[in-house]
């Protein structure tokens, strides 16, 4: 079961950065296009629909590696029973959050399935399908939330706190702004 | 309740769920809904159709998509060898000028800074090698961990920068004319670095350890002369930037390109290198993503109550002198800015400081240059300033104090800022030279 699921996120994760990797190709193709004179149109939707997929996909892998920023000084300064405690109410928000965020993404990307809604850029394509990656993302992202819920309620230690440890202790500050 | 009642209101709630310790998009979002539920009369069905429309409106855009392209070039760059060339290169041309390869530590920031956006990686690339050489030498430790720090956070105010495409997405100005904006400002925070450290080796000449060796002309030239590919990568983006060519994520997919090419060139494009830096672009910038998408939700309810409005006609009624607005919001920023990150900092007050600004007849693309030296001195003050904490990691010197020795610079930026502020034209004249003045 862990296993599985540190491969789900990690899968998405990879093919969010699959979807960086297209943004850069779609935009190095378009402008090679165009100095040839063929016309690039449509490629703006692409790379907004790819950005937003690249997003989405990775907000599981993300929030468990520890990359969400928040707040840390308070719960620094606060003893070990206090402090599970507070992130147990951080984790209870954040699952409350999430999941009306994957109802929503649930509830309209259906709508926009039923309606048949269509782009109004210069690739007509039902509007659902690059909508799609909106509900996967937030229906890991909901699965991840309460993973860590659990973790916490066992009293493990949350990934995303052994994973900002892990890597700062590796003096590797890369991924903080 | 009046307006600036409920703005207070959402105000407390929003800094109990943050000091809680809530991810600070969520808490955006939820104060968002909070204010949505208690102060609109809208149907939970609306709220949740506003939800899915800021969320996907936030992520699906095209400006937005130079976020990840300039976040992947810093970090492809950061895994090359390019700190090192950096530093041998610099070198033999410091010798003679007062604090010697001290100025390294400042001339290897602005440099790095024009091919990276981001503070920490410029101050942990630059850090890396310039740190141990300077002490080797018997170099200041304080001074070059101050100037270290501080000089770090060119990153962001020489573009390409991280924290100016979050503002221009934010305030929805435009990505070129606010990057055009910051060279300036730049190259003035690195005079005011260097003559700092020329100043302080000119009142202490026993502290400066003696000059390396003589070298010839052609020897300086050699050295330098690995420092030709990130030049050039530099001057293709400067170029293609002013001349106009590309637009911002054109110019960041060829800066990615180039940079791949410049880490095929150095032997240090490894398929793992490669993946490692895709994968740490994709999560820094879904981060930085889902924060725009909570604050996109949140300046949704805030447009349905208008408290914004009410709180920049209300700024206007007491008539401030515009500096008095500028010196408190600075302050402002900088209490904000010590418990808070860059980015975080502009998303949550971009909504409600932006009319402000506007009603106050200031210019959004200065006032862009401006927020982003405030995020320069937020990565220098503790308790929460990454620049402190790369530095902590790589020396294992206390973070406060490190944040002492860079409070020199920190005084610089404050110089800068105020520069600036009296003489605005330093930030708008190239963005209005390069692409005619904005209506």
């Amino acid at each position: 079961m862990r296993a599985a699921l540190d491969r789900i996120y990690d899968a998405a994760g990879y093919l969010a950065a699959f979807f960086v990797f297209a943004i850069f190709a779609v935009m190095i193709g378009g402008t090679a296009l165009r100095e040839l004179g063929l016309r690039s149109g449509g490629s703006d939707d692409i790379v907004a629909w790819f950005c937003a997929a690249a997003a989405f996909l990775a907000m599981a892998h993300t929030f468990r590696r520890g990359d969400f920023v928040r707040v840390m000084l308070g719960l620094e300064r606060l003893g070990p029973v206090a402090r599970r405690r507070m992130e147990l109410l951080c984790l209870l928000v954040m699952v409350a959050f999430t999941g009306f965020l994957a109802v929503a993404a649930i509830r309209f990307v259906y709508e926009s399935y039923a309606l048949n809604d269509m782009a109004n850029g210069l690739i007509a394509i039902p509007l659902w399908i690059p909508q799609s990656s909106f509900v996967v993302g937030a229906l890991l992202l909901l699965v991840a939330v309460v993973d860590e819920l659990a973790t916490v309620l066992r009293g493990g230690t949350p990934a995303y706190i052994v994973a900002v440890e892990e890597r700062h202790a590796r003096g590797d500050f890369s991924e903080d702004l | 309740m009046t307006l600036i009642g409920i703005g207070a209101l959402l105000l407390a709630v929003m800094l109990a769920l943050l000091a809680a310790g809530v991810w600070i998009a969520v808490s955006l979002a939820i104060t968002g809904g909070i204010g949505m539920a208690l102060f609109t009369s809208l149907p939970l069905d609306v709220t949740a159709k506003n939800l899915f429309t800021s969320f996907w409106g936030a992520n699906a855009s095209w400006e937005l998509a130079a976020l990840p392209l300039f976040i992947w070039m810093g970090e492809i760059l950061f895994r090359t060898r390019l700190s090192e060339q950096m530093f041998t290169g610099l070198a033999p041309w410091l010798n003679r000028i007062p604090g010697r390869l001290m100025h390294t530590t400042i001339l290897g920031c602005g440099i790095f800074g024009s091919v990276s956006g981001s503070s920490a990686a410029t101050c942990a690339t630059i850090s890396k090698v310039a740190l141990p050489e300077l002490l080797k030498r018997g170099y200041d430790e304080r001074v070059a961990l101050g100037s270290l720090a501080t000089a770090g956070t060119l990153g962001i105010l020489i573009p390409p920068s991280i924290t100016m495409v979050v503002y221009a997405v934010a305030a929805e100005a435009s990505i070129i004319r606010i990057f055009l904006a910051g060279f300036f400002p730049g190259f003035l925070l690195m005079f005011l670095f260097s003559g700092y450290i020329a100043w302080w080796a000119w009142r202490h000449p026993d502290r400066t350890p003696p000059p390396d060796p003589p070298t010839t002309f052609a020897q300086k030239i050699k050295a330098s002369g690995e420092l030709i590919p990130c030049g050039l990568l530099i001057l293709f983006i400067v170029v293609a930037l002013v001349k106009g060519w590309a637009t911002a994520t054109e110019c960041a997919a060829y800066g990615v390109l180039g940079s791949l090419a410049l880490a095929w060139w150095g032997k240090s494009l490894t398929w793992k290198n490669f993946i490692d830096s895709l994968m740490g672009a994709t999560r820094v910038s879904c981060m930085i993503m889902f924060i725009l998408a909570g604050a996109k939700f949140l300046s949704m309810t805030m447009g349905y109550t208008g408290i914004p409005r009410a709180l920049a006609e209300w700024v206007d009624s007491l008539h401030l002198a515009p500096y008095t607005l500028i010196a408190v919001l600075a302050l402002i920023y900088i209490v904000l800015g010590t418990a808070l990150d860059g980015i975080s900092m502009i998303v949550l007050t971009a909504t409600v400081v932006l009319p402000m600004i506007q009603k106050a007849g200031f210019d959004l693309i200065w006032f862009g240059i401006f927020i982003v030296m405030l995020v320069e001195i937020a990565e220098v003050t503790p308790p929460v300033g990454f620049n402190l904490f790369v530095l902590q990691n790589m020396t294992g010197r206390d973070s406060n104090e490190i944040a002492l020795a860079s409070l020199p610079f920190f005084a610089m930026l404050v110089v800068a800022i105020a520069i600036i502020t009296v003489f605005p034209d330093l930030v708008t004249w190239l963005p209005d030279y390069v692409m005619g003045v904005e209506k």
